[in-house]
């Protein structure tokens, strides 16, 4: 995954991150929003004033703002002239303009070599909270904004974000569902199927580095594995009947999905190879879209037992099944939330879908979104955002979102419909 | 149904080509004898002549080459319209809205698909595809698909069949009938196909 090169330059010591908790308390009761202004790059060198001097504030700006944590602001202000170096900030103007953290960055284009400082500074308190120096290319440009987004929020919330993400999908740009990868943001979307076949779910390793899903290649849906960087589809499960939903155990030493291979569909376990079927229902219903626990105990299910598909949780061996919804008369796709307290999920609302979550106890059962027909929710790493699909007036795609639901960004380029969304863990 | 005559049609025609391709085989062997003529084309007056008649000799020879190399690809679209012929004969079952078990009117209509199966040649395979329409969601119908492509598998059993002609596959709402957001869509998408397969 990290393929590029990254020096931290002037190392956010631990001296100073810790000295961060007395100074930032962004959670902290009654505190108004922090403001973070992030200025253009300042090209050095002699390096091309281009476009990606104005795009990596950019990137930056957008990865703040939807994290929540901060409003971030893509601004330069009117400094004289000759305010050559990066230390030397005049904090005065940023206070006034009601900024309370500054984000400056120098940045060096030579050929296609590029070499970026980013600097976090405290405006208020008139000092350096972070920087990072990165070499690579002029492609990593976007990589490296988001990555000093992830350490940003790291220093103000202690949780690392999840800017250098990706997000798998289904879309019929083809003509055909095949499955896609992109940024988290939308950008530098890659076909990863090209097999002109029917292809569904996909699922993240929890490295992120592989992916399952069902495709119809064979004249059955039957569950392969591929790596993001290599085109072989490798048959994970092709028994006889239904091999969908795969969902990959938190620790990747397992496969839930649903089989019908015993007759209707019931959820199963398999090993990371594909064997050892485990069966973990045992219901004349319909059971199916397993999603694991983040500790790997529990797994959410959909199932049809009751009459109509609501949700339900059963131990991750089986067993000790309960109903999880109890509003709504058709509940699925199940998403378990990183720190294991909420489940996403997509309710049946006269004729399309809304995204909800709800409490693992039930309690807290709260809709996100108004819009249009929305489904298939995944979590982010962290679990501040979540991304679903969506046919809505203003656009279809695959959309972002805040976990409480604000915020909600088409993040998909591509004109088309989109299917099924997952988000890669860190 | 459509795409189905469509398919028919497009069968017929390469049968009509492919009776034209043995007819120039059996052309082919006709003019063999005549081969010895080739010699003559040494002498200068029939030049012309010898040229065009080989120019029409080789041409033939290599629409014989070609005949054959496509023997196997015309065995495999004669079967292709032979299994499009039979299914012909199948009608579509249809099922209420997020329901899998069999109406009145397709118990009906299986008895006579039943019919169809057991008059067909040993060896034909006969596969079921459930299909659901758009409304619900993709994973729910892959899973309610199958459910109606076996709950017609299991009658089919009932009246006769044997269970190895049959196998059950399901699209769930991926390849609907009929495009279309209205009732009339949906209950044409609601439905077991029926498909020879090898």
């Amino acid at each position: 995954m990290k393929n590029w090169l990254f020096v931290i330059l002037l190392v956010a010591l631990p001296a100073v991150i810790s000295a961060q908790s007395d100074y930032i308390e962004v959670n902290a009761p009654g505190n108004r929003q922090m403001k973070l202004a992030v200025e253009p790059s300042r090209a050095v060198d002699g390096s091309p004033t281009v476009d990606p001097v104005r795009h990596s504030a950019d990137v930056i700006a957008f990865d703040m703002n939807m994290s929540g944590v901060v409003i971030a602001e893509s601004r330069s202000l009117q400094l004289p002239a000759g305010n050559l170096s990066m230390a030397d900030v005049n904090y005065a103007p940023w206070l006034s303009a009601g900024f309370d953290m500054l984000i400056r960055s120098e940045l060096s284009l030579k050929g296609d070599q590029l070499t970026v400082e980013f600097r976090l500074f405290d405006v208020i308190n008139r000092k350096m909270i972070t920087a990072k120096r990165y070499l690579g290319t002029a492609k990593d440009l976007r990589r490296f904004s988001h990555s000093f987004a992830d350490e940003i929020l790291r220093v103000l919330t202690g949780e690392k974000g999840v800017f250098t993400t990706r997000i798998a999908y289904v879309s019929t740009q083809s003509g055909n569902k095949e499955i896609y990868v992109m940024d988290w943001d939308g950008y530098n979307p890659l076909p990863l199927t090209k097999n002109g076949s029917i292809n569904l779910n996909p699922d993240f390793s929890p490295d992120g580095r592989e992916i399952i899903f069902t495709s119809y290649k064979r004249r059955n849906p039957d569950l392969y594995r591929r790596s993001l960087s290599s085109p072989v589809e490798v048959p994970l499960s092709n028994r006889k009947g239904l091999n969908i939903t795969g969902s990959w155990s938190p620790d990747g030493s397992k496969i839930a999905l649903a089989l019908s291979k015993d007759g209707d569909a019931e959820i199963y376990t398999l090993d990371k190879d594909g064997s050892h079927p485990t069966r973990l229902t045992t219901n004349p219903a319909l059971d199916l879209y397993p999603a694991w626990s983040p500790d790997g105990k529990q797994i959410a299910f959909v199932s049809d037992r009751l009459g109509k598909p609501q949700i339900f949780v059963m131990k991750a061996t089986g067993g000790e099944v309960r109903r999880l919804t109890t509003a709504g008369s058709y509940n699925v796709n199940p998403r378990w939330s990183p720190k294991g307290d909420k489940i996403a999920y997509s309710r049946m609302v006269s004729g399309g879908f809304h995204i909800f979550t709800i409490g693992t106890d039930g309690s807290s059962d709260t809709q996100l979104t108004t819009e249009g027909s929305n489904e298939n929710p995944s979590w982010s790493a962290d679990g501040r955002l979540i991304c679903f699909s969506s046919v809505r007036s203003s656009g279809n795609g695959v959309y972002v979102m805040r976990a409480d639901g604000t915020g909600q960004r088409k993040v998909s380029q591509v004109k088309g419909t989109y299917f099924q969304p997952v988000w890669s863990a860190h | 149904m459509k795409k189905r005559m469509v398919a028919l049609l497009a069968g017929i025609s390469l049968a009509a080509l492919l009776a034209g391709g043995c007819a120039s085989k059996e052309a082919v062997k006709k003019e063999e004898p005549i081969q010895p003529s080739a010699g003559i084309s040494m002498t200068e007056s029939a030049k012309p002549v010898d040229t065009a008649e080989q120019a029409r000799l080789a041409e033939l020879a290599r629409l014989a080459r070609l005949a054959e190399q496509a023997r196997p690809a015309e065995q495999a679209r004669l079967d292709a319209l032979k299994a499009a012929a039979l299914e012909l004969k199948f009608q579509t079952v249809y099922f209420d809205f997020d329901k899998a078990d069999l109406r009145q009117d397709a118990r009906d209509v299986l008895s006579k698909n039943a019919e169809v199966i057991l008059k067909s040649v040993a060896g034909t395979k006969v596969q079921i595809e459930g299909h659901c329409d758009e409304r619900g969601s993709a994973e729910y119908n892959l899973a309610l698909g199958e459910g109606r492509a076996r709950s017609v598998q299991k009658y089919l059993t009932t009246l006769g069949v044997k269970a190895d002609v049959l196998s059950i596959i399901s699209y769930g709402k991926e390849k609907p009938a009929v495009k279309g957001s209205d009732e009339a869509a949906w209950a044409k998408n609601r439905r077991a196909e029926f498909v020879i397969v090898k």
